[in-house]
């Protein structure tokens, strides 16, 4: 579980510079390099609603606002509404002294037991739809006004383009004032000809009327006497992220709140930024947790995990047992570097690193379920390197001499290992997959040293 | 189906339009009446967990970072679209600082890779949303209030105005009141003063009770109780407050807010300071700015703008108290105005200038007007309105190639 609990304490560093947990990063098969959440494209794939999980086109959600037509939410808690029925009694249109029952239906929040009756929206008589929005009446002025700003811009534009036509022409009035050469009617002849038909027609001004601007009042209206006297109830005053949330609206009281169409979420898929190649691509069905393109560097690059810390006293060597997990589906050949000490500013320790790679066996979903110990006699393993095996881990030791007694012992290291990329061969062509030798830079936090 | 999001996509490309203020975010599509989605403007720190507010950085890499988890969150949980060659529309404060403008840019262009963007200065595009040329713009927001004359779509920033009282010195009120005068009461024990409890107070349930329990008072009422706070007379003066609230901090433990709190914060707005300013001082500092020509015009074309300016009883007393400005001493001389008119808005006051910008964004104008990614990545330079080097230099190349 550490790998997703304590995930800062070992880090590895993206292509772009930054370090992070190995389950945030990606492993770019095509660059072979690894990405984090900042250094790839996010696209979005299909938006959802997380209700009725139902997809929605893009195109059909653009035009109800990323908002689910059938699934609302409580204007006051933000839980989803559930619908209810209850049964009235209407009159019967045949004898109207009888009474016939008839199903109606209201919606109900489960969590704050707000209800569509509570602000006075009348019982629907269908389960499901119906339910009118509210209906914003400076709408229609916003868009005529905007009507009007879109014809000035088509001017101011079209103007644009004549200063462009006008300069040709006052080169041709140019050629005219000097009708030495008899040039005027060609010239003429040339601009019917021609050029007339690219130029804006003059005469016809686009003609549009500014729309009046908006009123001016001379006084508001004052407080009601009755703020000075009356206690108010809270609970009758919607707070902001109510008003925010019908952001067209903003009702001051709770009495305003309306139900709210539930917002879609949308799948990502990823995309490297240099090479372009999906990363990680999910299926379409938004129910199902499958992905298409998955490219997590957990299931590719060798994990570091600490397995069990000795006591760190200073100026001593301390035995560290780390755990190395291999997710290939071959046997890999794992060894260490020491970094450039140059480059590095992060390691205070010194550090005594496994001389030889180690090799760990290849992942085994079957032997998960297996104790059994085949694997073992397969390795002629060092004592003093190898704590343990099993499955598809080693545990090795590294000695770990910390330095400075005020900060966290911090070690960095080269882990190289090789990957067999199968991106690029074909199966169907029996071509060998492409073995590439990959080395990422692993930052380790071993916590504060023991005090004296 | 991918054919066809494909085809859509290139077709039309909504234009995005970002308010980024120093409380709330408001974001949205150009040529919508309203924006999408009203945030906070804070961000959670994903390696500390802490809620950061955007606009308290302490260097511009921390703001890089935090602009960066904000927008990425706005992209993909509220608009649900690619962020990828999108236009931008940018609606800022005039006094914008340039750090977070460069910081902004250098976000929008380089990571997200907008395809241009434009930096519209949302005390001006506001009158867009109006259908007005003119006006006497009020903005008043979270730390500040800005008051900015604009004369046929022009700025006129030699009387820009603006003092430091916003939303958030009403919530420095109200926490200095209720540590005086503030009570909690558990279900079995006594009332206690709420200093005895510390730190059961933050910003979210300040803003809370400041929006749900105070008011801006009259200015009769509450130039009695200047009269008492600020002046120093007998308590027994002050009007009779308002009932108090009893208001809910936890699970157990009541807060009495009293009827003075609820009444007295919001004065802060309007107490004048040490040197004589407020609110509704500044408007009229402003006119006495402008150029005399133009003082009538602004003066009957108000407009208030910013969330602040939401709560209720505000208007009324901004506008009665004008009136009242006008006999002092300091404005009868120098100004004969005798007539405000204020403009209606077609929006909520802190949508204004978002609106604004969503006009502008929806107009065929927009690549003219904005900056591109190559021009970006070209100069690394935004063209600011309080630095004339660049605007200077282009004109003397102009020249030099006429």
């Amino acid at each position: 579980m550490s790998t997703f609990v304590d995930v800062n304490i070992v880090k590895y560093l993206c292509s772009c510079g930054k370090r992070h947990p190995v389950c945030r990063l990606y492993l770019c098969r095509h660059c072979l390099k690894l990405r984090c959440g900042d250094c790839v494209q996010h696209e979005v794939d299909t938006p959802y609603c997380p209700n009725c999980l139902e997809n929605m086109p893009s195109a059909e959600a653009k035009l109800k606002k990323n908002r689910c037509s059938n699934c609302f939410d409580c204007p006051s808690c933000g839980h989803t509404l559930t619908t209810r029925a209850t049964s009235t009694s209407v009159p019967d249109p045949e004898d109207p002294n009888k009474t016939t029952p008839k199903k109606m239906y209201y919606m109900v929040c489960g969590f704050c037991r707000w209800t569509t009756r509570d602000v006075g929206i009348q019982d629907k008589p269908v389960a499901s739809g119906g339910w009118e929005d509210l209906e914003n009446k400076d709408t229609k002025q916003i868009f005529s006004l905007l009507e009007t700003y879109e014809k000035i811009a088509q001017k101011e534009k079209a103007e644009k383009e004549r200063k462009k036509y006008v300069r040709r022409r006052s080169y041709l009035s140019y050629a005219a004032g000097m009708d030495k050469y008899g040039m005027v009617s060609v010239a003429a002849k040339r601009k019917q000809g021609n050029l007339a038909n690219l130029s804006i027609k003059e005469n016809e001004e686009v003609s549009f009327s500014m729309v009046k601007p908006s009123e001016t009042v001379k006084t508001f209206d004052p407080l009601p006497e009755s703020i000075f006297t009356e206690p108010i109830q809270l609970d009758k005053m919607s707070t902001i992220s109510q008003r925010h949330a019908s952001a067209d609206f903003q009702p001051g009281e709770s009495s305003a709140l309306y139900p709210l169409h539930k917002h879609l979420l949308i799948r990502r898929s990823l995309r490297c930024k240099e090479c372009e190649h999906n990363l990680s691509k999910p299926e379409f069905n938004p129910i199902s947790i499958k992905f298409k393109i998955q490219l997590i560097a957990l299931h590719h690059i060798p994990e570091i995990k600490i397995f069990s810390l000795p006591e760190l006293n200073l100026k001593k060597e301390c035995k560290v047992v780390l755990t190395l997990t291999n997710p290939s589906a071959y046997n890999c050949s794992i060894s260490f570097l020491q970094p450039d000490p140059k480059e590095d500013n992060f390691s205070n320790a010194k550090v005594e690193l496994p001389k030889h790679p180690i090799v760990v066996a290849q992942r085994d979903d079957a032997a998960l379920y297996d104790d059994g110990s085949q694997g073992h006699e397969a390795f002629k393993d060092d004592p003093s390197v190898i704590a343990y095996r099993k499955s598809n881990k080693v545990g090795f030791f590294m000695k770990v001499k910390p330095q400075n007694p005020d900060e966290d012992v911090k070690l960095s290291f080269l882990l190289k290992h090789e990957y067999r990329n199968t991106a690029i061969a074909l199966p169907s062509e029996n071509q060998e997959p492409q073995i590439a030798s990959l080395q990422h830079q692993v930052f380790i936090n071993l916590g504060p040293p023991k005090k004296k | 189906m991918p054919l066809l999001e494909g085809l859509s996509y290139s077709s039309d490309k909504n234009v995005i339009v970002f308010e980024i203020g120093a409380a709330y975010t408001r974001c949205g599509l150009a040529g919508e009446a309203g924006p999408r989605c009203i945030v906070p403007s804070q961000v959670k720190n994903k390696v500390t967990g802490k809620v950061e507010k955007l606009w308290d950085f302490e260097t511009v890499d921390q703001l890089y970072e935090n602009l960066k988890d904000f927008l990425f969150n706005l992209y993909f949980r509220h608009l649900l679209v690619n962020a990828k060659d999108r236009r931008v529309v940018i609606c800022e404060s005039i006094l914008c600082p340039s750090a977070f403008r460069d910081t902004l840019a250098k976000v929008l262009f380089k990571h997200f890779e907008a395809s241009s963007v434009l930096f519209a200065v949302g005390q001006v595009d506001c009158l867009l949303g109006l259908g007005t040329h003119t006006g006497l713009v009020v903005d008043v927001g979270y730390n500040e209030t800005v008051v900015l004359p604009v004369y046929e779509g022009i700025p006129v920033l030699k009387a820009l105005q603006c003092v430091p009282l916003g939303g958030k010195s009403i919530h420095k009120r109200i926490e200095s009141q209720l540590k005086e005068t503030g009570k909690i009461t558990t279900g079995s024990k006594e009332e206690e003063p709420l200093s005895t409890v510390p730190d059961c107070l933050n910003e979210e349930i300040l803003e809370d009770i400041k929006v749900r329990c105070c008011f801006v008072t009259n200015l009769q009422r509450a130039s009695q109780i200047h009269k008492v706070t600020l002046h120093g007379e007998d308590q027994s003066k002050l009007p009779l407050p308002p009932p108090g609230v009893k208001y809910p901090l936890d699970g157990n433990r009541l807060l009495l807010v009293n009827g003075g709190v609820r009444e007295h914060s919001c004065e802060v707005l309007f107490e004048q300071d040490n040197e004589q300013q407020s609110i509704s001082t500044i408007i009229l500092d402003a006119i006495i700015n402008a150029p005399i020509d133009m003082r009538r015009d602004l003066a009957e074309n108000i407009v208030i703008i910013g969330g602040t300016s939401m709560l209720p009883g505000f208007h009324d007393r901004l506008c009665v108290e004008l009136y009242h400005l006008l006999k002092n001493n300091k404005y009868q001389n120098e100004l004969s105005i005798k007539l405000f008119k204020f403009h209606k808005l077609l929006t909520k006051e802190n949508c204004a200038c978002w609106l604004g910008g969503a006009m502008l964004g929806a107009l065929e104008t927009l690549p003219s007007k904005s900056i591109s990614r190559d021009t970006y990545l070209q100069t690394g330079k935004l063209p600011d309105w309080c630095c004339l080097s660049e605007e200077t230099e282009e004109q003397e190349k102009a020249t030099a190639r006429s």
